[in-house]
């Protein structure tokens, strides 16, 4: 479970989209994001999801873009076998399907590429109240370490014998309980260090907080939001006006 | 007996071996030291010991058996494994609970699981807590309870990871006594750790890794004069020995406990008189 993991963090990496100002990976991924809200054929998810595709490979992320998706995909399958289930036809499941791949994998590109630390700047540049910046930019430095945990107590209940994956279903539900109990014990317990860490390093004392590094737009990001624009544009024209 | 031949690991869609070539066998009876720098590969190694992982290459068989061929559930109740954090670990309402989950698991009758977890309780000195729930308990109670989780189900090979995190001296001393006991009655105990100290006053046999590789397997003594591969794998002299070769060859043979050391000089200090 491990590789699962390295499909959530962000690295760094020298990559064109990396050194990208965090704002502009934003509104691309969010464009993307709301793009696969309103696309509507598998012509349209084959292009998007294509763009998509090309920004990771651009990034240098696609290897752990797929591992997210790997990730997805028993959801992906539930969500294209519901479909089909309450009696929608199969044209239809696969594009839900596909939009639901699109908006993983663009919200991906945001999250693969941007550090926790560009996350508090955009979100700071957005003016939201500092303590909900900090509760969802902790969150989010906490995925990978959660996942960790879990699997480390995985391995040490199935070393006492648990074996997790046998029973009827309600065993397989009840079977995770020595594992979620641990992990919610783990992740209280690492919340109120880190509570306490924050407290005895003075946070919350000053109203006005200031910040080490500043967000700046350089040439390049108007140049790649002017371009990415021009796409999402002509996108816009081929699909709705041109219906290609 | 644990057998691995010619082992070779590495995690899902990771492209670097973990360990290259791993050549061990672990008989009954001994005790075993692993040590090496931190990300060298100790952990994964013993996680091969109960199946929980599966050789990419190679093989590792347990009784003969190779970890492939059966459930970690099925290794387990010969190879008992004792983790670093109790919090990875500890869920049951109570003391009592936590430790018979393992007995319940292995499926053993009612009667068998109370006489186990009463004698574990006894022999951990956790009596007085058995209806407490465990998340109460200090830090070396807690490692205490995860030991006596494990050793409750009578396992043939004990695997101790980091046992001597968070622990005071005499939490130590007693982990060595319980370590004594458990050889005397053939158990094999093995332990990976950071704790030069506390390896050299069991005196094992050491096996160092370093990148994935085991760089040295033999008697501790001997493991210890390497110096050049010690230094490789981020590890220093236990202090007794630095007083070996401080005094060499005043004193011959290298103390293995502070009696000894305290004996030796002793009789080197009369002898200069």
């Amino acid at each position: 479970m491990f590789w699962l993991a390295e499909g959530l963090v962000y690295r760094r990496q020298d990559s064109i989209i990396h050194s990208l100002d965090p704002r502009v990976k934003l509104i691309i991924s969010f464009s993307l994001f709301i793009l696969s809200l309103f696309s509507s054929t598998i012509f349209e998810f084959t292009i998007l999801l294509f763009a998509i595709f090309l920004l990771g490979a651009l990034s240098k992320v696609l290897r752990r873009m797929t591992k997210t998706i790997t990730f997805s995909l028993t959801f992906v399958i539930m969500i294209f076998v519901i479909n089909l289930l309450v009696g929608y036809d199969l044209i239809f499941s696969i594009i839900i399907s596909l939009r639901f791949i699109a908006i993983i994998s663009s919200s991906s590109i945001f999250f693969l590429t941007s550090s926790p630390d560009e996350l508090d700047l955009v979100m700071r540049s957005l003016h939201l109240p500092y303590d909900l910046i900090f509760a969802f930019v902790t969150a989010v430095r906490f995925v990978p370490v959660i996942l960790l945990d879990a699997v480390q107590i995985i391995d040490s209940q199935r070393s006492r014998g648990l074996e997790i994956e046998k029973g009827s279903i309600f065993k397989r539900i009840r079977n995770y309980i020595p594992v979620l109990i641990p992990l919610i014990v783990q992740s209280i317990i690492r919340s109120e260090e880190l509570a306490e860490a924050m407290e005895s390093r003075a946070y919350g004392f000053s109203k006005k907080r200031t910040s080490y590094y500043t967000l700046h737009f350089k040439r390049r990001d108007y140049l790649i939001l002017c371009l990415h624009f021009m796409l999402v544009v002509l996108f816009i024209l081929l699909v709705y006006f041109f219906h290609l | 007996m644990i057998e691995v031949e010619s082992l070779y690991f590495k995690y899902p869609l990771s492209n670097d071996y973990v360990l290259k070539d791993i050549n061990l066998k672990i008989g009954l009876g001994e005790v075993v030291g692993i040590m090496g720098g931190n990300g060298s590969g100790k952990t994964t190694l013993i996680k091969h010991f109960n199946g929980l992982l599966k050789p990419t290459k190679g093989t590792v068989k347990i009784f003969g058996k190779d970890t492939r061929e059966e459930s970690v559930a099925y290794f387990s109740k010969k190879v008992g494994l004792v983790f670093q954090n109790p919090g990875h670990q500890i869920f049951s309402d109570t003391v009592w609970n936590e430790i018979a989950f393992a007995l319940k698991n292995f499926g053993f009758e009612e009667e068998i699981i109370n006489k186990r977890v009463k004698w574990a309780l006894e022999f951990f000195n956790l009596t007085q807590y058995k209806d407490t729930s465990p998340l109460l308990l200090s830090g070396g109670e807690k490692k205490r309870l995860c030991l006596a989780s494990v050793l409750a189900w009578n396992p043939d090979f004990i695997i101790l990871d980091e046992p001597t995190v968070g622990q005071d001296f005499l939490q130590k001393e007693k982990l060595i006594e319980i370590i004594k006991m458990l050889i005397t009655q053939n158990k094999t105990v093995i332990v990976v750790s950071h704790d030069v100290e506390f390896i050299w006053l069991l005196q094992p046999r050491l096996i160092l890794i370093s990148n994935g590789v085991i760089v040295k397997d033999g008697d501790c003594k001997s493991v210890f004069k390497d110096n050049a591969i010690l230094e490789k794998c981020g590890l220093t002299k236990p202090q007794l020995v630095e007083l070996y070769e401080e005094l060499y060859p005043l004193i011959e043979q290298m103390p293995v406990d502070i009696v000894e050391a305290h004996s030796m000089l002793l009789k080197l200090l009369r002898g200069s008189k």
